[in-house]
């Protein structure tokens, strides 16, 4: 009886539809939420990109004295200074994310073919939850293996005392280095890549494998142009997502990268591997104190700005180049 | 069903919190982080001898914390410079003192640098170990330093380089510690860190202008490098409570302990050792 009542007085439609509703209004407020963020970053941005116009993201004038005068001119309160001209942090998350993904997409592509068309299961068992784990370490973590070990050795080891002569009166070349920070920034976002591109390459149906195999094609030659080929819009959300994760690195590069506003020079020859720079990401990080000071805060912002349109770009880029390739891939 | 009894504990640990802290004092600082190694210890031997009074301390930085103090929202503020024109409305007053030691490695022969030596490594003039008498070595020289949040940082730049920035041969990293860890790596590097950092394997402290860097020459106030680190109070209606604790770090045995403990230098404080030495 009383069973039979409650069933009457609930309508049918919304006990189909809550979830929906539900979960859709949960979309649209992460969506309000994120265009909230976007506005209040850029309105907090725009003195500095005003003051400064296009020379913001040219070269200039050291960059770390320009910080320092812009924060000392807000903390005393006298006028505000804006000159600020970010091409060395540009260059350098650049050089850094560039260098990283770069290196790190080959790897993780034969490693992924391994794993996922080679390995024998047993090994395949113990693979997949390393990188996973792997994908999952706190960047500080890395960035103490890279201090503690990675930095000292090429420091002490990799750099000849004519070396750092030669550019004694620019830049320290003790070890907190481009190469530094790129070798542990591909360890750091292989992982990603390798877990998205395992999962790609296993989506491939087995048809088209073995069709190309049954037709005499040998194994690598079916792998590289059936599997991988039809695997690559996974490839390129993988390398999105990695190349995100690179991007918005800060603790990590601000431990190893030597917090310099130099631009590494490709010019000065092998030495440019060992040279310190400064990406924006870090920059923010190791300047957050000078929040305090109001023309600082504008720049900080601003740098977060150009960050959050180069994020939202590379998401762009990653869907319009995956487009052509729906035709005949899997989805990723 | 499960919602509603999660809200409900929810509910109930927020309604048991409240009479827990009702009877009590919070005190809220904010400021130095140079400062925050001291204080925690002091406030937790502070709230255990008051049990009624809790302190809740954000290290967001010296002048942060004044200005803090200034629009109201932090009832004191520590600070590790000495007061400014611009500190209008708030009053300083000297905890205890604090010593910023240069360091080498202990592989490097050195043992003294005048500041003017400190100066043009830091500045980017002396770039070699050559230039150096008494180093031992001929190597390119490797100076680390704080980034721009540390208040050691502020110390540094004011007192040694005259505020001008430092050269882009400074290395600037995240922590007090790394700098200390970045000199113990690198037999070229020269650092510095607050008293607190020694001794400590692989690092070496120096004399500077011929003052060695410890606690009797920085009580002394004959170490160059020597800072008071100073609460800072509203200047109208600062809190009894806040004053009643500046008092007791200024001035008793124990937090004269926990100073000397987390590695500074207490300046005023009554130790038993003292009043034996005292004449009458």
């Amino acid at each position: 009886m009383d069973d039979a009542l409650l069933f009457e007085e609930r309508p049918h439609w919304w006990s189909d539809r809550r979830a929906e509703l539900m979960l859709g209004a949960l979309a649209c407020g992460v969506l309000a939420v994120v265009l909230a963020m976007v506005v209040f970053v850029v309105t907090a941005a725009w003195p500095s990109f005003a003051h400064n116009g296009l020379h913001w993201f040219g070269p200039g004038g050291s960059v770390d004295n320009q910080i320092r005068t812009i924060f000392l001119s807000g903390d005393q309160g006298g006028p505000f200074r804006w000159q600020f001209h970010a091409w060395p942090l540009l260059w350098s998350t650049f050089l850094t994310t560039a260098a990283a993904v770069l290196i790190s997409f080959f790897c993780s592509l034969f490693v992924a073919l391994f794993i996922v068309e080679f390995a024998p299961s047993s090994v395949r068992q113990v693979l997949e939850p390393v990188i996973r784990l792997l994908a999952s370490v706190p960047s500080v973590i890395y960035g103490l293996i890279g201090v503690l070990v990675i930095v000292p050795f090429i420091g002490n080891h990799l750099v000849s005392q004519h070396e750092k002569r030669s550019v004694a009166y620019v830049i320290s070349l003790n070890g907190y280095s481009l190469a530094a920070a790129v070798l542990i920034l591909t360890v750091m976002i292989s992982p990603i890549m390798i877990a998205i591109f395992c999962d790609g390459l296993r989506s491939v149906p087995r048809g088209w494998v073995e069709a190309s195999l049954g037709l005499g094609v040998n194994r690598w030659r079916t792998f590289w142009k059936i599997a991988v080929r039809t695997a690559r819009p996974a490839l390129i959300a993988g390398t999105v997502l990695a190349t995100a994760r690179a991007l918005g690195e800060a603790v990590m590069l601000a431990m190893v990268s030597g917090s310099v506003g130099f631009a590494p020079n490709p010019f000065d020859g092998l030495i440019f591997l060992f040279e310190p720079s400064r990406p924006l990401a870090a920059t923010i990080l190791s300047n957050s104190e000078e929040l305090s000071s109001p023309p600082m805060k504008h720049t900080l912002y601003a740098i977060a700005a150009v960050l959050l349109f180069s994020a939202a770009m590379l998401s762009l880029i990653g869907w319009a180049a995956k487009q052509p390739m729906k035709k005949y891939a899997v989805r990723a | 069903m499960k919602l509603k009894t999660l809200a409900l504990a929810g509910v109930a640990t927020v309604a048991m919190a409240v009479p827990a802290s009702a009877g009590a004092t919070t005190l809220i600082g904010s400021g130095s982080t140079a400062a925050q190694p001291y204080l925690l210890p002091l406030f937790k031997s502070y709230s255990k001898i008051h049990p009624s009074i809790h302190f809740v301390y954000t290290a967001d930085g010296g002048n942060a914390g004044v200005k803090d103090v200034q629009q109201g929202k932090s009832q004191f503020a520590a600070q590790a410079r000495a007061p400014l024109p611009s500190d209008a409305g708030t009053t300083y007053i000297k905890l205890f003192l604090d010593g910023l030691c240069m360091d080498v490695n202990s592989a490097n022969k050195l043992t003294n640098l005048s500041i003017q030596q400190v100066r043009d490594i830091y500045l980017g003039n002396l770039t070699s170990w050559a230039g150096v008498p008494g180093s031992g070595l001929s190597a390119t020289i490797d100076p680390f330093g704080r980034d721009t949040n540390g208040g050691t940082y502020n110390f540094f730049v004011s007192s040694i380089l005259n505020n001008k920035p430092p050269a882009s041969t400074v290395t600037a990293l995240l922590s007090d510690g790394l700098v200390a860890n970045s000199v113990a790596k690198d037999p070229n590097a020269i650092g510095y860190n607050g008293l607190a950092y020694f001794p400590r394997k692989g690092i070496k402290p120096l004399k500077l202008n011929g003052v060695p860097c410890n606690a009797l020459a920085v009580k002394k106030l004959r170490y160059p490098l020597t800072r008071y680190i100073w609460l800072v109070l509203p200047t109208a209606n600062s809190s009894r409570k806040v004053e009643q604790f500046a008092d007791w770090v200024r001035t008793s045995v124990k937090a004269g302990q926990i100073i000397a403990k987390a590695g500074g230098v207490p300046a005023f404080n009554d130790t038993a050792k003292k009043k034996h030495h005292k004449k009458k």
